[in-house]
């Protein structure tokens, strides 16, 4: 145990193999919990691995795996398009900041499922009550870090701005806008986590196809396995979104430390 | 002079948005929107008649029990991977992995496994919070220098020193991090417990009123909720901040 701190980091093969050893580990202690306590039903490794390319080839699982990420898809979009405007507002002019500050921050800290029946309510149990969720999930981090970005902005770049006599709109969308694009990336990323939790559980509250209502409906049924497949997809969709941002936040802002992130 | 500008502004929005909800709420039919009086009206109704509290102490302790056990599984473990490196480089793609699932979707699966009551709906909160809290600790852990260890070590520091005077310090700001998003986290799975689980606490409030027409009390109950998500988060704020300066951040 102390050695094993003190030693250089292992290298990268015996670091390889120690991960492959721990998954190995762990989906043998589901596979062997699962058999000695659950009932024959309840997902395993090697009940997912023989419904898995199925699953996957199934035009029902591909049809409701495209509807949630198109509904996610276009949520971010908008979130990202609206955010940024209002974001900025709020990153460069104190009066903006202070009359809305205190609404972004509630609506930011409320949890988004709340909502789901006053937005059944208002747009019925319809796809548009999914993106509407999947909108309000993403749009207030997305702001909020946009405003910490663009509050962010060195002053050094701004009295470039100045001395070149640049219009405010310029300024705005060629300094300011790409000065706080590392903020905005921080804060794509907790949004698009945020889009997809609020897709799937607008899912099961309003039962439109998709990867949240696939799961619903097989785990009811007692298909674990098949509903399983389901998570690990979306869990690849989340994974896949992560590592997306943080590579162009890698590749394109080198400098920008990850734990700057303000939200 | 700024500070109390500041403030104004801060109260001509709040005002302007009560005003806003008030006209808009007169002039939309009721099963839409109802005006900010008869919200607040409805909610004191709710809690006189005693209702909101049961609800609402209901809602906590499924909060406080999630979060508590998500805090007291979380933060051994990320502690035991920032003092083992190896368990550390073993478990931490696969601890990524879950804090970036949406723990939302196995809430069926603990309905058709664990059924109705009160223990799957912990589940529930604490599967919701135990990732950030684990996930930052580890980002805590992997920050964390061999270099300082070593040091504690030629100064011939105990396990108990090590742990006091290194392991602690260093990591425990990263997991008041993961608290914090923690916090976020364990409301939703809280309110979706509520909602997909048996029915309780807040959860049930909104969805009882939905079913009965009652927009008012949907709305009243949203805002409570939202206010209790605003102290939670201010609270779980503060205490990064507390530690920030010592974690050499500048926030």
């Amino acid at each position: 145990m102390t050695e094993a701190v003190e030693r250089a980091p292992p290298r990268l093969v015996a670091s390889v193999t120690l991960k492959l050893l721990a998954g190995l580990v762990l989906l043998a202690l589901w596979e062997i919990s699962v058999r000695l306590w659950a009932p024959a039903y309840v997902a395993r490794p090697s009940g997912i691995v023989l419904v898995l390319l199925p699953v996957l080839s199934s035009t029902p699982f591909l049809r409701a795996a495209a509807a949630t990420l198109g509904a996610v898809a276009e949520g971010l979009l908008i979130a990202l398009l609206a955010g940024i405007v209002v974001g900025i507002a709020m990153g460069r002019s104190f009066v903006v900041d202070r009359v809305i500050r205190f609404y972004m921050f509630a609506l930011f800290a409320m949890p988004m499922v709340a909502i789901l029946p006053l937005i059944t309510l208002w747009l019925g149990y319809t796809d548009g009550a999914r993106l509407a969720t999947t909108v309000f999930a993403a749009y207030f981090s997305i702001a909020l870090n946009a405003a910490d970005g663009a509050r962010a902005v060195p002053s050094e770049y701004l009295e470039v701005g100045a001395a070149f006599r640049a219009p405010r709109t310029r300024v705005l969308v060629g300094i300011v806008l790409p000065a706080s694009l590392p903020y905005l990336l921080a804060g794509i990323r907790l949004a698009a986590a945020r889009a997809l939790i609020g897709a799937v559980l607008a899912e099961f509250f309003i039962s439109v196809d998709g990867l949240g209502t696939y799961i619903l409906y097989n785990s009811r049924s007692y298909h674990h396995n098949e509903a399983m497949v389901g998570v690990l997809v979306l869990a690849g969709i989340g994974m896949g979104f992560e590592a997306l941002v943080n590579w162009v936040t890698r590749r394109y802002f080198p400098w920008y430390r990850r734990d700057e992130t303000p939200r | 002079m700024t500070r109390w500008y500041g403030w104004g502004l801060t109260t001509l929005g709040l005002t302007a948005g009560a005003t806003l909800w008030e006209i808009a709420g007169r002039h939309t039919s009721p099963a839409f929107l109802v005006p900010l009086s008869e919200t607040l009206a409805r909610l004191v109704e709710l809690g006189r008649s005693g209702e909101l509290w049961v609800a609402l102490l209901s809602s906590l302790l499924l909060f406080a029990t999630g979060l508590g056990l998500a805090v007291l599984i979380g933060v051994p473990l990320g502690l035991l991977l920032a003092r083992i490196q190896s368990l550390r480089v073993a478990l931490e793609g696969y601890i990524a992995f879950l804090n970036a699932t949406p723990m939302a979707a196995l809430i069926p699966f603990i309905l058709s496994i664990m059924g109705f009551g009160f223990a799957p709906k912990v589940l529930v909160v604490l599967l919701f919070a135990v990732f950030p809290l684990l996930y930052n600790t580890v980002e805590g852990a992997r920050s964390l220098k061999p270099e300082l260890v070593e040091v504690a070590r030629s100064f011939r520091s105990g396990e108990m020193a090590l742990w006091r005077d290194v392991l602690l310090p260093f990591v425990l700001p990263f997991a008041l991090t993961g608290f914090r998003q923690a916090i976020g986290r364990a409301l939703v799975g809280m309110v979706a417990a509520e909602f997909f689980l048996s029915a309780s606490g807040l959860g049930m409030l909104i969805q009882q009123d939905a079913n009965s027409s009652d927009t008012a009390g949907v709305l009243g109950v949203i805002l409570l909720i939202t206010l209790l998500g605003v102290a939670l988060m201010e609270l779980g704020n503060a205490l990064e901040h507390r530690v920030a300066v010592w974690r050499g951040l500048r926030r």
